[in-house]
């Protein structure tokens, strides 16, 4: 076998099953593993220049465009940053309102990460069609819940892609008691199809991995609730940080391969923003069925192990179905849309946790309330060194396997992370390089 | 429980992408003549297969619109079968603005969930330019006015069909 090793370079040309274009080059030299890269191919998007000289209600729609999965979480980072600028706080009523629009987001897109993305690396085939013919009754179930969740966005955001009722201190109208009553029915289903897919998802052969060590784990904190409007940035290495301070801790910088920047802490080292983090950091802020549903499984703040991302998607769906119900059936109309806001000259941070992980917006205002910069930071930039690494390490224990094995397997750890390359630009195509 | 309209048609594209925008201002024309007729739905989503297949539901007709770039004039339009789309890919035409495994994936996935409504068409307009920004390009405004003509013609017809 040897002898098989000494030359070995492997890849995927183009990663499917991502959302975006990219590709992943990993080269092995004599059974050693050399470099492992993910290559990010699609030009980057000017969205941030494309932003300047606005005015300063257009981020919230534009940046919405940035992405189709995860629109909403462009929406709620853009608002918060220009209502710490504008100095502005919304109204309890419409906060929970965006709450239940981001659960709507959230439910949408673990749901289609899980079955039609995911799960047929688990399951053994080559794509969610694939798996439909076989499993038809759980991807019908999963697709039930995540039309749910599009129903959600439609009441709450105007429409279930690119919503266009959310404006910077509320929204444009509010939605009517009688649809959200209609919302609580369907949710009370959708929240039993939850747990039926939790419990599917946990019994998934999951490959026996772990993150290097060392890696940090990022998230949003709340005092009470599961972060998704999280207000403080907290780290397993004990960082406590509001969103003004974060590029005191956080960078960004370009590599060679890729057109997407790389996140680095400024301290030193990679660091990890997504569902597993937000699990391992926030597992005390779960809703009541989701925390049962982790103790069920034998879930706990110390897992390390990657390929779990896709439980712990499928608890944060029950999650987000439980919170949009009580928030659903608490629901009266709120006493106004939106509060007033006033443009300032100034600049000011905001955050929010994307499906994918943690969503930073910062922009700066003229005296006319136009942008005069806007920085935003994307979760699958930030995670894109903790992949590579992450998968040299999976890659240095698994290279017994042969080419196409190993890729396979690459190619299910790049999705543990959900990448989203239409944010971060775009992703996903593998090569094995072994010499 | 509301009856599913009788015609879908589904715009795809994304308006900061320049031409990319052809879908959307297409369902803009079609919405001066079919806005208040709750026989059409006419809906813009970003081309993700599942959010596809569910907008159709229960629809006898269906088209999706959207940009693309065939090599054929630009501002020309082009009908095809949905169900045809590997025949595109044999030709090297694609769909303007990456929607195309989107679409493609599904009609394999309504397939497989029958789903698939009985008539099922493409409306694709040869975009000129896909860069960063907004407006169309001066032929593909042509194109838009031209298709959207065509399609209000088509669902018109659609209609008389019980």
């Amino acid at each position: 076998m040897t002898h098989e090793h000494r030359a070995r370079r492997f890849g995927v040309e183009a990663l499917t099953r991502v959302e975006g274009e990219g590709g992943l080059i990993v080269e092995v030299h004599e059974g050693e593993l050399v470099d492992v890269r993910l290559r990010i191919f699609e030009p980057p998007r000017f969205f941030e220049g494309f932003l300047v000289g606005r005015d300063y209600t257009e981020p919230v729609d534009i940046t919405a465009r940035i992405c189709g999965i995860c629109p909403v979480a462009y929406q709620m980072s853009a608002c918060h940053a220009l209502e710490a600028v504008c100095e502005v706080e919304v109204d309890d009523a419409l906060r929970a309102l965006r709450h239940l629009l981001y659960c709507g987001e959230w439910i949408e897109s673990h749901v289609l990460h899980i079955h039609l993305l995911h799960a047929p690396d688990f399951l053994g085939y080559a794509n969610g069609i694939a798996l439909a013919a076989d499993h038809r009754a759980e991807v019908e179930r999963g697709l039930r819940l995540k039309k749910l969740g599009n129903r959600i966005v439609e009441v709450v955001g105007g429409r279930a892609v690119h919503p266009v009722n959310v404006k910077v201190g509320g929204f444009y109208s509010t939605p009517s008691v009688a649809a959200m009553q209609d919302l609580a029915d369907e949710l009370r289903q959708g929240l039993e199809a939850a747990v039926d897919i939790a419990r599917w998802v946990s019994t998934f052969p999951m490959p026996d991995h772990e993150m290097p060590e060392g890696t940090v784990l990022v998230s949003l904190r709340h005092p009470t609730e599961y972060p998704i409007l999280g207000e403080r940035l907290v780290s397993t290495t004990g960082l406590d940080i509001s969103a003004d301070e974060y590029l005191d801790h956080f960078t960004e910088e370009h590599v060679e391969h890729s057109t997407a920047l790389h996140g680095r802490m400024l301290a030193g080292g990679d660091y990890l923003v997504g569902p597993l983090a937000r699990f391992v950091l926030n597992a005390d802020r779960l809703a009541p069925q989701a925390a049962s549903l982790a103790a069920e499984f034998g879930l706990t703040p110390a897992e390390r192990n990657p390929f779990k991302s896709i439980i712990v998607r499928a608890i944060e769906t029950v999650h987000a179905c439980e919170v949009a119900l009580g928030i659903v059936e608490g629901y009266s109309p709120p006493a106004r849309t939106a509060v007033p806001v006033t443009p300032r000259a100034g600049a000011g941070c905001g955050w929010s946790e994307a499906p994918r992980g943690l969503l930073w917006h910062r922009y700066e205002l003229d005296d006319a309330g136009r942008v005069v910069s806007a920085h935003i930071v994307p979760p699958t930039s930030q995670n894109q060194p903790s992949i590579e690494h992450d998968l040299a390490h999976l890659i240095e224990h698994s290279l017994h396997l042969d080419d196409a094995a190993l890729e396979a397997l690459c190619e299910q750890a790049v999705r543990n992370y959900d990448p989203c390359i239409s944010c971060a630009t775009h992703f996903l195509d593998m090569r094995v390089v072994r010499s | 429980m509301t009856a599913a309209p009788q015609v879908t048609v589904i715009a795809i594209g994304n308006p900061y992408r320049r031409d990319d925008g052809a879908g959307g201002a297409v369902l803009t024309a079609l919405g001066a003549r079919f806005g208040d007729d709750e026989r059409v739905r006419l809906v813009e989503l970003d081309g993700e297969s599942v959010r596809l297949v569910q907008a159709w539901e229960g629809s006898t007709t269906v088209w999706i619109v959207d940009a693309v770039r065939s090599g054929r004039p630009f501002g020309s339009f082009h009908e095809i079968d949905a169900t045809c789309l590997a025949d595109l890919d044999d030709t090297g035409a694609r769909l303007g603005g990456g929607h195309l495994l989107g679409l493609g994936e599904a009609v394999e996935l309504a397939t497989v969930l029958e789903l698939l409504p009985p008539r099922l068409r493409v409306l694709g307009v040869e975009g000129e330019t896909f860069e960063n920004g907004e407006g169309l390009s001066e032929s593909t405004r042509r194109g838009v006015e031209s298709a959207a003509n065509f399609l209000i013609a088509e669902v018109s017809a659609a209609l008389l069909d019980p």
